[in-house]
C-alpha cells in the first residue's frame, strides 16, 4: 500500500470542502502537515475534526503554532519540528501533495 | 546513495510565509544528509534577488547564499525572470536563472521526493 502526506498551507476558512482529500487518499494511508495558517485546523473543533475523518494522521508545525499565540492543543494533533517534518516527507511517506 | 528533495515554490519573498519554509526544510533536510534542489516559478523568482533587504523579516535572499554554500542547488525559471524584469546578474551569485525544460525536468528525474509551496 502506497502513503500520501499531504502540505496544507491556508487556514481552515479558505477551504469549503476536504472532500478532494477523502478522494485522493482512498484507501491510502494518509498524512497531512499543517503550515502557516493550515494549524487553525488544530484549534478549531469542528474544521478539526472533518480534517481528522479523513486524514490518518495530522501533524502541526510548532514553529508556526507558536508564532500564532497558540498554546493549547488536542493530542489528535501531533505537534512536529522541522527535522520531523523531513522524516515524514522523505522516509515515512511514498509521495507529497500541496493542496 | 544520497536521497534527495526538491523543492517547487511558487510564492513569492513578501507574499506569504512559504519562502520561509523553504528555507527552514532546506536546511533540515541538508543538516540530515539530504540533498536539496530549489526551483522557483512564477513569483517564486523573486527569491533569487540579490540586494533583499526586508528589515523586519527574514532575509530570504541572505539565507539562500548561506545554504547554497552548504550545497543546496537553487534555480529559477528564466521566461518568470523575463516578465518581472529580473535580469541575468540581478540574481545571488550562488543561484542560477535556467528554465522548466532543462532544470525543473532534471530536478523531478533526479529527485526521491517533491514539495511544491504555492497558492
Amino acid at each position: 500500500m502506497s502513503s500520501i502526506l499531504f502540505i496544507m498551507l491556508k487556514s481552515p476558512y479558505e477551504y469549503s470542502s476536504l472532500d478532494h482529500l477523502a478522494a485522493i487518499g482512498g484507501d491510502e494511508k494518509t498524512g497531512v502537515i499543517l503550515f502557516e495558517d493550515a494549524v487553525y485546523f488544530a484549534v478549531d473543533k469542528n474544521k478539526g475534526q472533518e480534517l481528522l475523518d479523513v486524514a490518518d494522521k495530522v501533524y502541526v508545525m510548532r514553529d508556526d503554532f507558536a508564532a500564532r499565540g497558540l498554546a493549547s492543543i488536542s493530542s489528535k494533533f501531533l505537534l512536529i519540528d522541522y527535522s520531523t517534518a523531513v522524516d515524514l516527507i522523505m522516509e515515512q511517506y511514498d509521495q507529497t501533495i500541496t493542496v | 546513495m544520497t536521497r534527495t528533495l526538491t523543492i517547487h515554490i511558487r510564492s513569492g519573498t513578501m507574499m506569504n510565509m512559504d519562502a520561509n519554509i523553504m528555507v527552514k526544510l532546506a536546511r533540515a533536510a541538508t543538516d540530515k544528509g539530504y540533498k536539496v534542489n530549489v526551483f522557483g516559478y512564477g513569483e517564486g523568482v523573486t527569491a533569487i534577488k540579490e540586494g533583499q533587504d526586508p528589515r523586519r523579516f527574514p532575509n530570504v535572499g541572505r539565507a539562500m547564499d548561506e545554504l547554497a554554500k552548504q550545497g543546496v542547488t537553487f534555480v529559477v525559471c528564466e521566461t518568470c525572470c523575463s516578465a518581472r524584469g529580473i535580469r541575468r546578474g540581478e540574481e545571488i551569485k550562488t543561484a542560477k536563472i535556467g528554465s522548466l525544460t532543462n532544470d525543473l525536468s532534471r530536478f523531478v528525474a533526479e529527485s526521491d521526493r517533491m514539495v511544491t509551496l504555492a497558492r
